[in-house]
């Protein structure tokens, strides 16, 4: 089945149809989850903008902490020199900032905005908080330190955030959100800096301080990260205080699941599909082929007239059915010609073979006369010496026919072999007064000499054979064009026009009958075109009904 | 019996004639389809043996012409053995067919059995009272003992038996009795009547005066 080249198709197609589903499959699935993740992101953008808003309308102003370049992590140098910030004020520049607009930090937008970001967060640098650090370094403790072990600090670092007056609250509209037993409701957390949590909503979870700082120019940082279910948004602002909204994803991974899971039984539908349309398709297109072979696998020797049915012939297999349709005409006519052959050769032999055992079996069902079994034998003796014309016919034409005769070529003057030839045939010409005229020029050749009186035999017995009464035979021979030209014509019945193509032809006979009371094997013709061929000479009959006919024999000089 | 053999193998021809004739049969030849078919038309032979291969009106054509006036059973003759052939004779209306070569006997035995059909009886043998009559061996039997006569007195007796029941005329007799070669007197046949009476007792044939001959049939 394995080699079958349906099946074989088949699989091929499966297997390429399955490999596009799956990578068709799981690009859709990974953008609608990237698509559903920046939903996600947005709305916690939107709400840490609005916390964002009202944490500054609550905060005294104040210059924004002056970050060094290059200072690799805020806490540890805080905690390390706790130094105080330069004083050098600045106008907190994203204040006037519309919530919708970025900060200027293309390298880390385009970290944080780029829609595949949020997968890769864990591995990105600009995520510092990690959850590892999450109880070892709560801020609660370092709150304690910092209050109490610095008072030195400047009045908006020490009165700022760590003194927000209770009622930031949250704005209206949103609370409905943060609220409820929702297992994607939103939370919140604001912690000033050092950790200290300023401000959350109730329904926050235990949230690791992201201690996140603002970026190199003053400008705000904003972070995405991913605690297991949680998504969280970070946006960091002036003095460093981190806004934290986040929600549970479950349920939208929960969701996602679910559409992966149609987008799966989709797939597998549509394979399934697939598959039963290339079945239908492949075995459309092995049709032909199959018929084909039934109808090549009939054709025998038998049954060759069986074809191959043509519907179209513009196709690949068309064109192929057209090709071995052609093929098989000519086997056929191969096979019907020597069928035929084989027959007429068998009707030749049968005919004087029959008369041999019909004679012997009458002479010998009784005591006979001696002028009986005389007449018996006479019978006898004729039917064998046609036999055996017809049987050196045949092994002559299967000499030539599989190319192991040999030309034994010598050179010879025509003349004499025509006078030959005419004398042979006289006893035959005389009784029915036919006239044997030649009119022969000395020609030299090169050829087999007695192929050459053959040939000559054959075509005067045909032109005395097949004359009227009191008729004539002329022969002459000449030189023409360098080929020695042999013309015998005659005043006989002629052959009509539809026949001559097939004169030349193994036991054709015009008058099918007529010839065989005179003794013709019905070779005659074909064996003279042999021979006049292997000599690499031509032969050629014109013929008018009644007016006789004449065979024109030309011959190279030199063979 | 009479028969005609077609066939424009004189040697053959020859044979197939001589062989029949030697067989009792009354044989006449034709060389060609259409004197062969004007002889088949003409006379009403017991059978005709024909050569496929024939000049002027081959033998397809003769037996298409010889059915529209003739039931004559034909035996075809042919070098041809492919089946399509076989068929094709048969088709035609041949009744027989016989592959050359074949053996003399073989014909003769076909001829006989296409008679012996053609007059209804598929047995080879006859039984009229004590007389019995073998096809098969040409032998006629007189109560257990075998009667010696000639080819034209069996000829006769068959021939009448074959017709058993039925009237057969002296002109009748005499075209299945005697070929066309043959112009003896038509006397001859009362002359064979009387002979085979005297073998076979005087009963068996029932003389019709002025109409011929019959056998009858026994109640």
């Amino acid at each position: 089945m394995v080699k079958s080249l349906r099946w074989r198709l088949q699989i091929w197609h499966a297997i390429i149809l399955t490999g596009v589903l799956t990578i068709f499959g799981t690009v859709v699935y990974s953008l609608h989850w990237q698509t559903r993740l920046q939903q996600i992101d947005a709305e916690l953008d939107r709400m840490a903008e609005v916390l964002g808003a009202r944490l500054r309308r609550l905060l005294p102003p104040g210059p924004p902490p002056f970050r060094g370049p290059g200072r690799p992590s805020s806490s540890s140098t805080r905690s390390g020199d706790g130094r105080p910030r330069p004083e050098f004020p600045r106008p907190p520049r994203d204040q006037t900032r519309s919530p919708g607009e970025r900060p200027e930090r293309p390298d880390l937008l385009d970290r944080v905005d780029h829609p595949l970001s949020g997968n890769d967060r864990p591995g990105d640098p600009t995520h510092r908080p990690e959850p590892p650090r999450s109880e070892s370094h709560r801020p609660e403790p370092r709150r304690e330190s910092a209050r109490g072990d610095r008072p030195g600090r400047p009045p908006w670092e020490r009165g700022g955030p760590d003194r927000i007056p209770p009622g930031l609250g949250l704005p209206e509209e949103f609370q409905h959100l943060f609220e409820g037993e929702d297992e994607s409701r939103f939370y919140f957390v604001i912690w000033g800096h050092e950790g200290v949590v300023l401000e959350k909503s109730e329904s926050a979870p235990e949230v690791p301080y992201p201690d996140l700082h603002m970026g190199e120019a003053g400008l705000p940082v904003r972070n995405v990260r991913v605690r297991d279910n949680w998504r969280e948004v970070i946006h960091v602002s002036r003095f460093d205080v981190n806004v934290l909204v986040g929600r549970s994803i479950s349920n939208d991974l929960a969701a996602e699941h679910r559409y992966g899971a149609l987008l799966f039984l989709a797939g597998s539908g549509v394979l399934a599909a697939g598959f039963l349309g290339g079945g239908w398709l492949s075995a459309r297109a092995i049709r032909p082929i199959s018929s084909m072979t039934t109808t090549a696998q009939s054709i025998s020797a038998q049954n060759l007239t069986q074809r191959i049915d043509l519907q179209d012939t513009a196709t690949e297999l068309g064109q192929l059915a057209v090709v071995l349709n052609g093929t098989f005409d000519r086997l056929q006519s191969a096979f019907e010609q020597q069928s035929r052959f084989t027959a007429d050769a068998s009707h030749e032999l049968r005919t004087p073979l029959a008369v041999i055992l019909a004679h012997t079996e009458l002479a010998l069902s009784r005591l006979r006369s001696p002028e009986e079994y005389r007449m018996a034998l006479e019978a006898c003796q004729r039917a064998s010496t046609r036999m055996k014309t017809l049987i050196e016919g045949l092994l002559m034409l299967a000499r030539f026919d599989s190319k192991r005769a040999v030309l034994e070529t010598t050179e010879f003057e025509l003349a004499p072999v025509v006078h030959e030839c005419v004398e042979l045939l006289q006893p035959l010409a005389e009784p029915r007064q036919i006239r044997i005229e030649t009119e022969l020029e000395s020609v030299r050749m090169r050829a087999d000499r007695s192929r050459v009186s053959q040939v000559i035999t054959n075509l005067l017995t045909n032109a005395i054979r097949y004359n009227q009464d009191q008729g004539s035979v002329k022969i002459s021979i000449s030189l023409d064009a360098g080929q020695t030209l042999i013309r015998v014509s005659d005043t006989g019945l002629g052959i009509a026009g539809d026949e001559l193509p097939h004169i030349f032809e193994r036991f054709y006979r015009v008058d099918k009958a007529r010839t065989r009371a005179e003794g013709g094997s019905g070779l005659g013709l074909s064996i003279c075109k042999t021979i006049v061929e292997a000599h690499g000479g031509t032969i050629h009959v014109t013929s008018e009904p009644q007016q006789g006919t004449v065979v024109e024999v030309r011959l190279p000089v030199v063979a | 019996m009479r028969v005609l053999v077609v066939d424009d193998e004189p040697d053959m021809r020859d044979a197939v004639a001589m062989y029949l004739r030697e067989e009792s049969y009354s044989v006449d030849t034709a060389a060609d389809g259409k004197d062969g078919l004007y002889k088949a038309q003409t006379w009403d032979y017991d059978a005709i043996v024909l050569d496929v291969m024939l000049p002027l009106v081959d033998g397809w054509k003769f037996l298409g012409e010889l059915r529209k006036s003739k039931t004559t059973p034909v035996l075809m003759l042919t070098a041809r053995d492919a089946v399509e052939d076989r068929i094709r004779g048969l088709n035609s209306g041949a009744d027989d067919y016989l592959v050359k070569p074949f053996v003399l006997s073989e014909l003769v035995a076909r001829v006989r059995a296409l008679i012996r059909r053609a007059a209804g009886k598929a047995k080879p043998v006859i039984e009229i009272g004590d007389v019995y009559i073998d096809m098969a061996s040409r032998t006629v039997s007189l109560a257990g003992e075998e009667v010696s006569l000639t080819g034209k007195e069996y000829s006769l007796v068959e021939y009448l038996a074959l017709h058993l029941g039925e009237l057969v005329t002296r002109t009748m007799l005499y075209d299945h009795l005697f070929d066309e070669h043959d112009d003896s007197m038509s006397n001859l046949v009362d002359v064979y009547v009387s002979n085979v009476r005297r073998k076979l007792g005087r009963d068996l044939i029932t003389t019709r005066r002025g109409q011929g001959y019959i056998i009858e049939q026994e109640s």
